[in-house]
């Protein structure tokens, strides 16, 4: 016996985590000043980015772009870890969630890569465990996508959302 | 088990495809296995150059960890585990320090090309939920040792060198591992 299979459930686990965490890190930017309390705000972020970035040109769009029109990109911001966090906690529409949340971790990785005491590390694996919830399709594990596809109800833009299966 | 033949399918109870052939989850694991010893491999030569593995730069790592954020430290929560670490690592530093040297150099490297994957994957679970908690409580993102342990979990399940991995003519050269604890 050489062949063997990766059993789906370590990565639903691991999907449920990834949406929790999601949901967590929307505390220090609820709306509507999306301010974070004691903890370091969404702008404070956004500042550090332009400060420290990585590629010029990423820090003078988010100087010139996103921070003069803050909470046009906070509301985005707010709305599509909001997004990823409950598709990957309930598996609806795994894939679509996934996706979403790879560009938000190559965003963040981008953006942090320069800003002292972040480790560029932690936004690789988060990427990487998105791109492994895109491949896998783990919501057909333990979430809502496994009851769309038994049921036969969706249509083939949201079964290839929740599926890897054609 | 046989080799891997489809996608994730769904079951019939909707509960399904656990133990289902998975081929595109198990290139997932092998993917989430390379990151893992990339990550475990540069860290190492990092760690190499900033002599982190000597019996001073352990010492000093595990008194910045519990030391509190204020006057420079990471501010580490849980005090036992640091009294632990105390009582088990200090007094041995230098040569806690090399087997760790040893240890993440080997696992880095055998998660890398996939060779004794399930062994180097249970020692990585070991080494990352300590890390968790030592960090716990403190000015470090957390989650980072949450990803990082989850992802030697499930390529330890997800038997992650049987696929883009020596683990796979391993095993067909020398049958199953024993205890299937190595490959």
């Amino acid at each position: 016996m050489t062949g063997k299979t990766a059993p789906l459930w370590p990565i639903s686990i691991a999907r449920i985590l990834i949406g929790v965490l999601w949901l967590y890190a929307l505390r220090w930017k609820l709306p509507p000043d999306f301010e974070g309390g004691s903890e370091t705000s969404l702008r404070t972020w956004l500042e550090l980015a332009v400060e420290h970035a990585a590629f010029a040109p990423y820090g003078e769009l988010i100087d010139n772009v996103v921070l003069p029109n803050f909470t046009l990109f906070a509301w985005l911001v707010f709305l599509a870890e909001l997004v990823t966090g409950l598709s990957l906690l309930t598996g609806t529409l795994t894939r679509a969630g996934a996706a979403l949340g790879l560009l938000m971790s190559l965003n963040l990785g981008v953006a942090m890569l320069g800003v002292p005491g972040e480790w560029p590390w932690s936004y690789a694996m988060l990427a990487m465990w998105h791109a492994v919830f895109f491949l896998a399709a783990p919501g057909l594990n333990w979430g809502v996508d496994a009851h769309l596809i038994k049921r036969n109800l969706p249509s083939p833009t949201v079964r290839l959302m929740a599926s890897n299966q054609s | 088990m046989t080799s891997a033949t489809s996608g994730a399918t769904a079951g019939t109870d909707g509960s399904n495809v656990d133990s289902a052939d998975n081929q595109q989850g198990s290139v997932a694991v092998a993917l989430l296995r390379i990151t893992l010893g990339v990550i475990l491999l540069v860290t190492w030569w990092g760690n190499i150059g900033d002599d982190f593995y000597s019996g001073d730069g352990i010492e000093g790592f595990l008194s910045w960890l519990f030391t509190p954020e204020e006057e420079g430290g990471n501010g580490s929560s849980l005090s036992f585990v640091g009294d632990l670490l105390d009582a088990t690592i200090v007094p041995i530093s230098g040569v806690a320090g090399f087997a760790q040297m040893v240890m993440e150099g080997l696992a880095g490297l055998a998660l890398l090309v996939g060779g004794a994957t399930r062994l180097a994957s249970l020692w990585a679970m070991g080494f990352f939920f300590l890390l968790f908690v030592s960090y716990f409580g403190g000015g470090e993102w957390i989650w980072t040792y949450v990803l990082l342990f989850m992802a030697a979990l499930t390529v330890f399940l997800g038997w992650g060198g049987r696929q883009l991995g020596l683990d796979q003519a391993i095993s067909r050269a020398k049958g199953s591992s024993p205890a299937g604890l190595i490959w």
